[in-house]
């Protein structure tokens, strides 16, 4: 008979297993006893997190989502750093895993934008989307963590305050690419890089005769269409992950936040979170190559 | 009637507004999206039946067009959103 094999688990991993479940049961409890009285004052403010007000800028501006994102690039600099580290001819796991990423990245550039040019440059832009957007949806809500509060009052002469309040231990995680300022940035950005490459791959004539094509009746469809591109390329991603969190805050209520969230999460962050990020980076090689091709 | 019944009777109806309008919103928003999806899915698993070797890059297309077709579906919810919280 032969042996079964067995993967051994060491005695660290172990006790760094123990630690974080011994972590997570006591963010449950004390979850229970701080509990908001009901999820409709958690609910109630979500709208608030990404509506521009008035008052100065430090109000206007989402305070989680720039500790997020310095979260995120923590974690891919952390990556890139402990892979640069041990790299060598013969790869390590971790650097097999970059490099299979980096490959599959670069065979779609490659297979829609033939020119070796452009390809490059398209191929960093596209991974680093891909790269900050994976990484933020699922740091956006595997561990429950801290979250922000905003919520808006009207003053007594008709002006609105903004109060903002932090959260800890009562809601997931908020993911970055949750708010819209983040995703119309990058949007915008593929943009505006998808007709400079035009510019540069088709001359400027060209390019400007490619708005009054087949015919110049059709020039104001032809700008709405280019205007439209970065409106449903943000407003797929935000939505997502929006929709994914606030059903997330809604169904975990019922469990008192305690174990539902990851389980959830799997779906929401991981599953819609990598074919969204997947999908993000896909339409930018497609805008980009809708231009020089 | 008062000034404070009528009042009551305003807040009331606003509410059942907002709910009914969200709702519909989302009932009638999700209705092309799952047809677009499932038509998505139905062609895909035919052209999986027919050429198996391919079955690798027609999943990662499927999945493309899935979130593209999910797009409206995506502006429902956001639109539901707005009215219940943001109104």
């Amino acid at each position: 008979m032969p042996e079964k094999k067995r993967r051994r688990i060491s005695k660290k991993t172990k006790i760094q297993l123990t630690v974080f479940l011994i972590v997570y049961v006591t963010i449950g409890i004390i979850n229970v006893q701080y509990l908001p009285k009901s999820p409709s004052d958690i609910l109630g403010n979500v709208a608030n997190r990404w509506i521009v007000g008035t008052g100065p800028w430090y109000l206007r501006i989402n305070p989680m989502t720039i500790i997020m994102s310095l979260a995120v690039l923590t974690v891919i600099i952390w990556f890139a750093i402990s892979v640069h580290k041990e790299y060598s001819l013969i790869p390590t796991r971790k650097q097999a895993f970059a490099e299979s990423l980096m490959d599959f990245v670069y065979d779609i550039v490659q297979s829609s934008i033939p020119d070796e040019r452009f390809a490059r440059s398209t191929f960093m832009i596209a991974t680093t989307l891909f790269l900050y957007i994976v990484v933020s949806n699922l740091l956006g809500g595997v561990i429950p963590g801290i979250s922000v509060d905003v919520t808006k009052t009207i003053g007594e002469n008709g002006e609105i305050i903004r109060n903002v309040k932090f959260i800890l231990f009562s809601d997931t995680w908020f993911a970055p690419t949750a708010d819209l300022n983040t995703n119309l940035t990058y949007a915008l950005m593929v943009l505006v890089i998808s007709h400079y490459f035009g510019i540069k791959a088709k001359g400027f004539k060209a390019w400007l005769k490619s708005f009054i094509e087949p015919v110049p009746f059709l020039l104001p469809l032809n700008i709405i269409g280019e205007l439209a591109k970065p409106i449903s390329h943000s407003m797929r991603l935000f939505g997502n992950i929006t929709g994914g969190g606030v059903l997330v805050l809604a169904l975990s209520y019922f469990v008192k936040y305690m174990f539902l969230p990851p389980v959830l999460w799997g779906y929401f962050g991981i599953f819609s979170g990598l074919i969204q990020a997947f999908v993000f980076s896909t339409l930018t090689v497609a805008y980009i190559s809708a231009q020089v091709g | 009637m008062d000034q404070e019944s009528t009042k009551l009777i305003a807040d009331a109806i606003i509410i059942a507004g907002k709910a009914i309008g969200a709702g519909f919103c989302m009932g009638i928003g999700a209705i092309s999206p799952g047809i677009g999806e499932g038509n998505i899915g139905a062609h895909a698993m035919d052209s999986i039946a027919r050429q198996p070797e391919l079955a690798n890059s027609i999943t990662t297309r499927m999945l493309i067009a899935d979130a593209v077709a999910e797009t409206t579906g995506i502006y429902a919810l956001l639109i539901a959103f707005l009215i219940l919280f943001a109104l």
